[in-house]
């Protein structure tokens, strides 16, 4: 069974603590005790396949910034999480990106973008459509709102992880001697709208550019593709 | 555990102890002669936990053996409680007999739900009891070793006396009714032996004696709940008759037990018809349930009461009531029989095609659970329907394909229709048919309709099967499928309630059944009919084999044989003319058969996955009768029957007995007075006294002392019914007053770890004033007995000292200060002068110091720490040298005053470790609790857990540290000398069990921006870099810091953990488990009370206390000037711009730029051959923050310049 690390990030209060919780407990338990070797373990179904997650929630930890790269080398695939009801929870993420992106050397290393505490519709500060935004920028990552305390969606976003992780793993085979764009980079559509992979995961191809920020208009993406064409080089 | 060796314990000790020993100790078989008291008729199809015979039932033979399946069938007799394990849906009950504690299948319809509001706590003490010892079974001996059980069934009698006005000795109704008295001496006298038993069972806990002597003492233990449960039951009995102008204060809640007054229990003919309802469901299966055969006979004389056993019964009771005459008095109760056919009738009217079982009887032991179950089933149902829908939210939310989003909506609509088969499934079974669950299963319904007509629609406007969907187009689906959520976990929550009410049963259909088969074949399209699909589907399930069919339902017990008549004369009862059933002899002989036949097993499986229950050969000892129990008790039955009738009638023998009331117990009597097994025979001698005593008159005598103590102790308030325990008998939750009396419990020194729990961390779930408040409180109720009121208030005095010494935080708690004060001065003055002059000194006092405790304190047990202290001055008796030199200090000195700054490079690595240990060990030992709690340590604003914070401020600047001075030289040479320093001082910080220090550097060594060093670590020497690795290992994150973990448990201190552990901890305890708690239902379907997890705070406070553990200051010296100088560099990191990660990462580009650019401006070829380096060279953003086109010609400037200083 394959066995992937993933990372929940992201400031302190924004309820990544209680997603992971969500996500590790089952749903009947009585009693959760955080202190064992498996307190984080999981065994999950994505499209089929069991995959063992360990999860890495540094939550109440978030002041030992230095902690912070030893958790990201650790990890394989990342949850940036935010609270929608606080826009600089939101803001803080691009600088852990950042750092993900420089301390794994790859600006496509799998990440998901969460909204959580959606049941606060009320007090959202954050709209969807600017978290998409950020999601797009970065990459195209998924972008989820969920609600730890309901545990709506809570499971998807690991899932949608996991897939990326996996896809990932595969291509890391399929293009050890290909230049870009070779087999496995997915076909892109006009647009920059991808469709789904012929391998029906649920998730589409990404675009895997790094063009900064707030540069998302068609145009700028074209650019940015072409220039990628010149120097994307996967490892 | 099988549940079948848990059934030795309740059933017999014979096997596991000796051969010899026969039938379970004291299977006090107290029949229960009198007629049921007046119950609430139940309108509501239940599982009920209690059932109670309303008919005898005596089966040719306990055994029936068909192949290899052997099953036990249990003869019961009229007024017999049992406590029901499950039921089998063909009518039959797996049950154990309270009065024998015998165990095996009986027939239900010959049963009638027991319960009453008064008796309902202790019924719940002894179920509770009956799953504790279960649980013993299984290795778990520990939780018994604490009383609360036994506190939980004083509460119980309590509360039933409490209800039943009957509290108080000087009560009216016990002063005027001698039987009552008496009843209730004997109840007290049951319930002070439990008490002895279970202080016996502490002892031989405590000796760690051999497993059959615990069991022993556990089936004694057992037994002897049952017996207080059924003394219980027959004062309930007699006081309902007794008294009937109290009635009204029973909320019998139906009017019928006036009306039907006069009619007389007629069970049979009410079977009759339920019979053929429960035998509908199950066409094909030829079980049918015995019939009450006599059934018709005692309709047909119901005028004469006496000619019915039932009759009998109840003048042999009514007999001490001289004062009434039978035909009013013993009818009072005769409600009974509409209350008994309607509940059943309604059970097996409902769907019910498999076993249903009582609901802790599978939640508290993991190794019987099921997948099959319904609430699992349902939980699975609920998840895989919120994974599915919830990808279909997380879809809409982003713009995708529309074949996606076809196979995705298609999944959740079958996620969501498999979820509504089981809610369907249940709601069938219940009789009732909960309307709420029916409406919320509609809603939900017809949510999901709407979802997917909202897909459809979406659809239609599309033309092509690839077009993207953007996501304020899914707006109205993702409104949609929300609320299906939300009606989903409605109609969940609803189901729960409905399976906890009738109790859990497993689905007919193997595992796969509903998940994939049912709804494999349907489109998403075809919504309309979820239910007519569902209702399609269930009929499949009847005619599949029934999973366990018990052994009787193929075999139906033939009318009641007459050969026992042969094989043993049996004084004839005299109410033989009206066909009563003969007591059913042979029985005895046909156990032991069965005995033999399963001689060779030696472990059972759960009852579930047997067609009938089997019991281990342990169950039945050879010489003992204990198969049957009605006759292995009878002579207990005999016993109490005769003192019953001491009680009742005043008599002084036997013979004052009508012989027209003689019946089937009378018969009982007589036969068991030739039997040459004692039951009480294998019982210790003392013990057998007590036993004895415990009996109707002879309790007055022998133990009148014990009696009184329980009296007192029966007179308490209390609130220990509301406290709920853990499996391994922990508190894990209970109200505020129910944890204050916990807290000062007058027969048992608190638990040192509930305590301290207490003390920490009260304020999360009450207040100071209302804890005050609570002790106060305990204080009143208590009284001033001497044997009970006077410890509990020495106790609460005690809790406040306590708290006012070393737990006291003003901030919080002086609001609270006035009331204490006013307490001690007043009442507490008054009652424990000393005690009070002492406290309101305290309070005082408290005021006066600000911060800090009076007296200071730690969560763990002092003892441990202060051992560890002794082992390390022992080992290291002498604080050791500074190493350091005249010139060092001098130099520190210099560069203090402006003279040439210092280098880490200039001192000894130890001396470096253990000095910013000391700084470091400064702020850890200075953590107080409360900055642990409620994530306090996070807040934004005002956190108050300034050492905590200090504390990780400390770790990030040493980090810093480490990077900066490694950074700061030019020549990688030197920045590789400054790195193996680091990597001696790491060395040398774990020497010393700084862990946290050794975290942050090694944090900063492995961070990318000294990692990518490669030239530095080209000139680091392969010890050092293998020094470096093992360090790694130490603090590696992986598998929840296992490494770390397994080295700080059971360290010594002194000691700096990585506090990290413990915030991580400590957050993740507080996200991850409630605040409350709800208490077990009664089954009274009234709203479920919550009380405090307490569970969640004593973790809580078992991880402060570990990290308290090492709060143990270095026995170091300390260097002033090396602090000094040490304090100002991580101030100068501190306040330098270079604290910033990434300017450290320009910093490290500028010194050692990547490769890439320079070399290869076409970087493809590269990149692939730099795979795996350490410090990989590519760096794929070329236009990020990092500015590393702005730095690009520094970094040419500074390599050409290293390669020049080469």
């Amino acid at each position: 069974m394959p066995e992937y690390n993933i990372v929940v990030l992201g400031s302190g209060g924004v309820g990544k603590s209680c997603l992971t919780a969500q996500f590790v407990q089952n749903v009947w338990i009585e009693s959760y005790d955080p202190t064992i070797e498996d307190s984080y373990r999981k065994t999950i179904d994505v499209d089929g396949r069991q995959v063992v997650l360990e999860i890495l929630d540094t939550a109440g930890t978030e002041q030992f910034t230095a902690m912070r790269e030893l958790y990201m080398k650790t990890g394989q695939g990342f949850l940036l999480v935010f609270s929608i009801t606080s826009l600089s929870s939101l803001a803080e993420l691009s600088d852990l990106r950042d750092q993900i992106i420089r301390i794994k050397d790859d600006p496509r290393v799998p990440i998901v973008l969460v909204g959580n505490k959606s049941d606060l519709e009320d007090e959202r500060a954050v709209s969807r459509t600017r978290a998409f935004q950020v999601s797009q920028n970065w990459g195209n990552a998924p972008y989820y709102e969920t609600s730890a305390r309901r545990r709506a969606n809570v499971d998807e976003v690991f899932r949608d992880l996991c897939r990326q992780i996996l896809r990932k793993d595969m291509e890391l085979n399929a293009t050890r001697y290909s230049g870009s764009g070779g087999p496995g980079y997915g076909l892109r559509a006009s647009g920059g709208r991808t469709v789904g992979g012929a391998n029906g995961m649920g998730r589409r191809q990404k675009d895997w550019y790094h063009d900064g920020y707030g540069n998302s208009s068609q145009g700028l993406r074209r650019r940015a593709h072409r220039k990628r064409d010149q120097r994307c080089t996967i490892l | 555990m099988s549940a079948a060796s848990s059934i030795k314990l309740s059933r017999s000790p014979s096997i596991r102890s000796n051969a010899q020993i026969s039938p379970p100790p004291t299977p006090k078989r107290s029949r229960e002669l009198l007629p049921t008291p007046p119950l609430q008729p139940e309108k509501e199809p239940t599982f009920h936990n209690y059932l109670r015979a309303f008919h005898h039932f005596h089966p040719s033979s306990t055994v029936t053996s068909a192949g290899d399946e052997s099953s036990i069938t249990v003869p019961i007799n009229l007024g017999d409680v049992i406590l029901v394990h499950s039921v089998h849906p063909n009518g039959w009950a797996d049950g154990t007999l309270l009065a024998s504690g015998s165990r095996g299948w009986l027939p239900t319809n010959y049963c009638e739900p027991y319960d009453h509001p008064s008796i309902r706590a202790l019924l719940n003490a002894l179920t509770q009891l009956w799953d504790l010892v279960r649980s013993a079974e299984e290795e778990n001996v520990i939780s018994l070793s604490r009383p609360d059980y036994v506190r939980a069934m004083i509460a119980g009698v309590r509360i039933f006396l409490d209800k039943s006005n009957c509290l108080n000795r000087e009560s009216p109704l016990i002063q005027s009714d001698v039987a009552l008295r008496r009843l209730r001496k004997g109840l007290l006298g049951d319930l002070s032996s439990f008490v002895k038993i279970s202080k016996k069972l502490q002892t031989v806990l405590q000796r760690e004696c051999t497993n059959a002597e615990a069991s022993e003492v556990l089936d004694q233990l057992v037994l002897k709940g049952s017996k207080v449960v059924i003394r219980a039951v027959r004062f309930l009995d007699v006081r309902s008759q007794d008294v009937p102008i109290l009635q009204p204060e029973f909320d019998f809640g139906d009017l019928d037990l006036h009306q039907d007054g006069a009619r007389l229990p007629t069970p049979p003919i009410d079977s009759e018809t339920h019979l053929d309802r429960v035998e509908e469901p199950n066409g094909d299966t030829p079980g049918a349930l015995p019939q009450p055969y006599d059934g018709i006979a005692v309709v047909q004389q119901p005028l004469d009461p006496a000619a019915h056993p039932a009759g009998i019964d109840q003048q042999v009771l009514c007999s001490s009531a001289a004062s009434q005459s039978p035909s009013d008095a013993s009818f009072r109760p005769n409600n009974r029989p509409t209350s008994i056919s309607r509940p059943l009738s309604q059970v097996f009217s409902a769907k019910r095609s498999s076993v249903a079982h009582r609901l802790s009887y599978i939640s508290r032991t993991s190794t019987i659970r099921r997948q099959n179950l319904a609430s699992e089933r349902l939980g699975a149902a609920h998840d895989l329907f919120l994974g599915f829908i919830g990808s279909f939210i997380g879809l809409h939310l982003q713009s995708r394909s529309s074949t996606e989003l076809l196979s995705i909506t298609e999944q959740s609509v079958k996620a969501c229709r498999q979820l509504l088969l089981v809610v369907e499934e249940v709601w069938e079974r219940d009789g009732r048919r909960s309307p709420s669950l029916g409406l919320a299963r509609e809603f939900m319904h017809m949510k999901l309709i709407e979802l997917v007509q909202a897909t459809k629609d979406m659809f239609a406007q599309t033309t092509s099967g690839e077009e993207v969907f953007m996501p304020d187009q899914g707006k109205q689906l993702v409104t949609a499928a929300t609320s299906c959520v939300r009606a989903a976990g409605d109609c969940v929550a609803k189901t729960r309630a409905v399976i906890e009410r009738i109790g859990d049963f497993e689905f007919e259909r193997p595992g796969e059944g509903l998940s994939d088969a049912i709804f494999g074949a349907l489109s998403p399209d075809t919504t309309a009919g979820v239910q007519q699909c569902a209702v399609a589907e269930a009929p499949p399930l009847l005619e599949k084999p029934l999973p366990m069919p018990p052994q009787p339902k193929s075999r139906p017990p033939p009318p009641p044989p007459i050969q026992g008549l042969e094989s043993k004369p049996l004084p004839q009862p005299p109410a033989e003319s009206l066909s009563l059933e003969p007591i059913p002899q042979p029985s005895l002989v046909e156990s032991s058969e069965a005995v033999s036949s399963l001689g060779s097993r030696s472990s059972i499986p759960p009852l579930s996955q047997l067609p009938t229950p089997h019991f281990s050969p342990s169950e039945f000892s050879p010489d003992s009768t204990s198969a049957s129990p009605d006759l292995s008790s009878s002579k207990l039955f005999a016993k109490s029957a005769r003192s019953e009738s001491l009680n009742t009638s005043g008599g002084e023998t036997n013979s004052t007995y009508p012989s027209s009331i003689q019946g089937d117990a009378a018969s009982i009597i007589s036969q068991t007075s030739t039997r040459a097994t004692s039951p009480d025979r294998n019982v210790h001698q003392n013990e057998d006294g007590r036993m004895l005593s415990s009996f109707g008159s002879l309790s007055e005598i022998q133990s009148a002392a014990s009696d009184d103590l329980v009296e007192a102790q029966i007179l308490e308030t209390t609130y220990a019914h509301e406290l709920i325990y853990s499996k391994d008998g922990q508190i894990a939750g209970g109200s505020l007053p129910a944890l204050v009396e916990k807290l000062t419990t007058h027969d048992s020194t608190p638990d040192a770890m509930f305590v301290t729990t207490f003390y920490l961390t009260f304020r999360l779930f009450t207040n100071p004033m209302d804890f005050v408040h609570a002790l106060i409180d305990r204080f009143d109720y208590i009284g001033n007995s001497q044997d009970i009121g006077l410890p509990v208030r020495l106790r609460v005095y005690n809790v406040f000292k306590g708290w006012l010494e070393s737990h006291w935080q003003s901030e919080t708690d002086s609001a609270a200060l006035g009331v204490i004060i006013a307490f001690a001065t007043g009442k507490l003055h008054s009652a424990l002068p000393a005690a009070g002059r002492r406290l309101g000194g305290l309070a005082s006092k408290v005021t006066e110091v600000h911060a800090g405790a009076l007296v200071p304190r730690h969560v763990s047990s002092l003892g441990k720490t202060s051992t560890s202290v002794t082992v390390f001055s022992a080992v290291d008796n002498q604080i050791p040298n500074p190493i350091t030199s005249k010139t060092q200090l001098n130099a520190l000195r210099n560069s203090k005053n402006g003279g040439p700054p210092c280098s880490i490079l200039d001192f000894d690595p130890m001396e470096l470790a253990r000095q910013f240990t000391i700084i470091e060990s400064r702020i850890f030992c200075a953590i107080g609790p409360e900055e642990l709690l409620a994530s306090e340590w996070t807040k934004k604003q005002d956190s108050k857990a300034v050492n905590v914070r200090a504390m990780s401020t400390l770790s990030t600047d040493l980090a810093n540290l480490v990077a900066d001075t490694i950074l700061q030289p030019e020549e990688p040479k030197k920045r590789a000398v400054i790195l193996k320093q680091w990597v001696k001082i790491a060395q040398k910080c774990l020497d010393l069990n700084n862990y946290d220090s050794l975290m942050a550097i090694i944090c900063s060594l492995n961070s990318s921006m000294v990692l990518r060093l490669k030239r530095t670590w080209d000139l680091v020497s392969l010890k050092t870099k293998t020094r470096l690795e093992e360090l790694k290992t130490i603090v590696d994150v992986g598998r929840n810091y296992a490494v770390l973990r397994q080295r700080l448990q059971n360290h010594v201190a002194p000691c700096i953990p990585f506090v990290g552990i413990y915030l991580t901890d400590l957050t993740f305890v507080d996200v991850g488990n409630q605040t409350t708690r709800q208490l077990p239902s009664d089954g009274s379907g009234r709203a479920e009370t919550s009380v405090i997890n307490f569970d969640k705070h004593m973790k809580t406070a078992k991880i402060i206390g570990q990290l308290q553990r090492f709060q143990v200051p270095y026995r170091l010296a300390a260097v002033p000037e090396m602090q000094d100088w040490m304090e100002t560099q991580i101030q100068r990191v501190r306040n330098s711009d270079q604290s910033n990660v990434q300017s450290y990462y320009r910093r490290s580009l500028l010194l050692e730029p990547r490769e890439v650019p320079q070399v290869n401006p076409h970087p493809t070829a590269s990149k692939h051959s730099a795979t795996g380096s350490v410090s990989s060279t590519s760096m794929k953003e070329n236009k990020d923050k990092f500015d590393l086109f702005g730095s690009l010609h520094l970094n040419l400037s500074s390599s050409s310049k290293e390669k020049l200083s080469n």
